[in-house]
């Protein structure tokens, strides 16, 4: 049933049954805006209380995304923690991103795992951390994917309810069913710009997107020539980024479930 | 009954009694609070002390009432002489029902005094009205001065001349002070001490019988002691920032730590995890055999909320989680990080995390506090730098190999684009100078399908090796 049949049906009957639809209708979540214009558009931001997945592979985006809502985040004054698997987090970029480190717990965890994912379970269970970023960016896509999931479901239940949001950065989608956003980043231009697409969404129900037309956004740098050599060091890369809406791959949306053209995958 | 005891012998340092801490400390005190905790100190060199109660410890077997009260306070006045000498104070003690009666026979008569109840005008008769203690009525120098050459020129030398004139007539000519001066006069003065407080301690310790050498018995003593300690501060509406753990150790060596808390506290729970999770951390080397703990008392905080001030954590499940954080990674990997004032790349050092409290109006729509900045590209570093091999064409890379440390990720292709190099070097007057040429190459590797890698790589001078820095992402 399409969008506007549905909300027909409830017009119809709202005349006899009164607002009955609007009881079941979950309340929208709390969100916490990335900063990336095109994206607040779209999802208003990260679900709050609930687990996102930023997941794709090495350049595609993923830090700059969760740099950017780490900023806003510290900038709404937040206190935020950063659990570093791999101990990558920079901070020269970090702050070229506006992160206020002096509202950021930096947790390193010396590459392994389960440190990690003890940190995090950790820093849930002492609550009043506005944005939790767990990151796994650089461990292997099989070792991802033998993260056991009771792990994700304890998050989920530890999250539930609370003003956090906890973003999972990972090269392969890992969380499943219990991240409420999931958001895959391509890199699949041959030159510098990446691409970010909403792959799923609403798993852990009510957070739907208003708008059916844009559906991939694309990470591009403003400056045309980017593979010139400026004067100052890394400029292309440090200096003002944009998301564009890329309309040329259309998906059918619906209320609830996103569905994707074949060659993508279909949840 | 009422003791009173009266130093003969004063230090210099114990005349004035404007300072609390200097009240606590006297010999005179200390020596009352041996016998009693409730002392009043009157004035420098004399104390007083409420003795009733104390027949199970002072008194005679079996004796009847009257007299057994008086064998009970001869003993403890008997007691207090011995333990004075002890300090090195000469005394006079003096043991009456009537708090200022048992003062001024202190002052008058040498040695012990025991007055039974009844008799205190016999004792005090003949006591001279020139060395009645006015400051026992309230009253100013100035009055007690006109009040004093009054009884002169009514001729009234003793205290029982004073004692023997009509109330009415002194209520008419000297008015109040008057009466309370005869009451004082008559031993029918009744008034309550005026307590001194104990010394305030924030110092706990305890020997042990033997020695133990596992967390878990340590556990008890140390939430015994952190209990007492935490039950004083609460006493005094005190809390601590610093605790200092001393552990004497079986092989005569001491343990000490000391813990810093971004917050005051007083709740023993939170105050023992932390000392647990210190000493987990770094354990003793030997036994323990005896335990102390100091506390450094400071006002507790005093938050304000508000509904609309972002939710931050709450200070004491902070400490114990950034602990717990710690001893999972380490001390050295957990807080709060701040960049150096230096262009060498990635210098930066770790400081202890705490919740900052902002006092600046919080926005009223959230939203509006989103920035307007353009999103910049996010870095991520690779600590230590991959070692790469790097192939070259005209002093531009073309190639890269770079397995991680642990080789379970590795940057390997074709440098389809590549920019700089830009040079960086400093440190030069120091061992560990630096200096590389630094690049930005967008790597393809065919057989992946991951598409391009942006990554900064770096060649150093020094010793003409390329490593990878990290990665765009």
């Amino acid at each position: 049933m399409s969008a506007l049949t549905k909300k027909e049906v409830e017009l119809a009957l709202a005349d006899r049954f009164g607002a009955i639809f609007e009881r079941h209708e979950r309340r929208p979540l709390e969100v916490l805006p990335t900063g990336v214009r095109e994206i607040d558009e779209l999802l208003f931001g990260l679900p709050r209380g609930a687990i996102t997945e930023l997941h794709g592979p090495a350049s595609s985006g993923r830090t700059s995304v969760m740099l950017s809502a780490l900023a806003n985040a510290t900038a709404q004054e937040e206190i935020c923690a950063i659990v570093d698997c791999d101990d990558t987090f920079d901070l020269a970029s970090a702050a070229h991103a506006g992160v206020d480190f002096r509202r950021t717990l930096w947790v390193r965890c010396g590459r392994s795992l389960e440190r990690a994912f003890k940190a995090v379970d950790l820093i849930l269970h002492a609550g009043g951390f506005g944005f939790i970023a767990l990151n796994l960016c650089n461990v292997p896509a099989k070792v991802v994917h033998r993260v056991i999931s009771s792990w994700w479901f304890r998050f989920r239940r530890a999250i539930e309810g609370t003003p956090t949001t906890l973003v999972v950065l990972t090269p392969v989608a890992a969380v499943r069913s219990c991240a409420a956003l999931i958001l895959e980043l391509k890199n699949e231009s041959s030159v510098w710009p990446s691409t970010l697409s909403l792959v799923s969404e609403n798993s852990n129900g009510g957070f739907t997107s208003p708008d059916t037309t844009a559906r991939y956004l694309s990470l591009v740098p403003l400056t045309a020539v980017a593979k010139e050599h400026p004067a100052q060091p890394h400029a292309h890369f440090l200096q003002a980024m944009k998301i564009v809406v890329n309309r040329q791959r259309p998906v059918e949306l619906r209320p609830g479930k996103v569905k994707f053209n074949p060659q993508l995958r279909v949840r | 009954m009422f003791a009173c005891i009266y130093s003969r012998t004063v230090p210099k340092s114990q005349q004035k009694l404007e300072d609390h801490d200097a009240k606590a400390a006297s010999p005179l005190v200390d020596l009352a609070f041996t016998f009693s905790p409730l002392v009043e100190q009157t004035s420098p060199d004399t104390v007083v002390l409420d003795v009733s109660g104390q027949d199970l410890l002072f008194g005679p077997p079996a004796e009847d009432g009257s007299s057994a009260e008086v064998e009970c306070g001869r003993n403890i006045a008997t007691d207090i002489i011995r333990q004075g000498k002890t300090l090195g104070l000469k005394v006079n003690v003096a043991i009456a029902a009537n708090v200022d009666v048992a003062i001024h026979a202190a002052r008058f008569i040498k040695g012990i005094t025991v007055i039974p109840p009844g008799d205190e005008l016999l004792i005090t008769r003949d006591f001279s009205i020139k060395h009645i203690d006015y400051s026992l009525v309230a009253m100013d120098e100035k009055r007690a001065a006109e009040i004093q050459e009054t009884f002169a020129l009514w001729g009234i030398r003793t205290f029982g001349d004073l004692a023997r004139l009509p109330l009415a007539g002194v209520a008419e000519r000297l008015g109040q002070d008057g009466v309370r001066l005869q009451k004082l006069a008559q031993a029918k003065s009744d008034r309550q001490l005026h307590l001194v407080r104990p010394p305030i301690g924030f110092a706990q310790s305890l020997e042990l019988e033997h020695a133990i050498s596992e967390v878990e018995p340590l556990t008890f003593i140390l939430s015994r002691l952190l209990n007492q300690l935490c039950a004083n501060l609460n006493e005094y509406a005190l809390a601590t920032n610093e605790l200092k753990l001393t552990l004497k150790l079986h092989d005569k060596t001491e343990h000490e730590r000391a813990i810093n808390l971004p917050v005051p506290m007083r709740n023993p729970k939170t105050l023992l995890r932390l000392l647990l999770f210190d000493i987990e951390r770094e354990p003793p080397q030997a036994p323990i055999i005896a335990v102390a703990i100091t506390a450094e008392p400071i006002k507790p905080r005093s938050s304000q909320t508000g509904l609309f001030i972002p939710l931050a954590p709450e200070p004491e499940r902070l400490e114990i989680t950034l602990a717990r954080l710690a001893k999972l990674v380490g001390v050295q990997n957990v807080g709060s990080p701040e960049l150096l004032d230096t262009h060498r790349p990635d210098s930066f050092r770790m400081q202890r995390f705490t919740v900052l409290v902002s006092r600046k109006k919080p926005h009223s729509n959230p939203q509006s506090a989103i920035r307007n900045t353009p999103c910049v590209m996010g870095f991520r570093i690779f600590r230590p730098p991959w070692r790469a091999e790097v192939c070259t064409r005209e002093g531009k890379p073309t190639r890269i190999d770079a397995p991680s440390g642990d080789t379970r990720v590795r940057v390997r292709g074709q440098i389809v684009c590549a920019s700089g190099p830009w040079r960086g070097s400093g440190d030069w007057w120091r061992r560990d100078v630096w200096a590389r040429d630094e690049w930005d190459v967008a790597v393809v590797d065919p057989k992946s399908e991951e598409g391009e890698v942006l990554c900064r790589i770096y060649r150093d001078v020094t010793t003409e090796e390329w490593f990878v820095a990290g990665v765009y992402d």
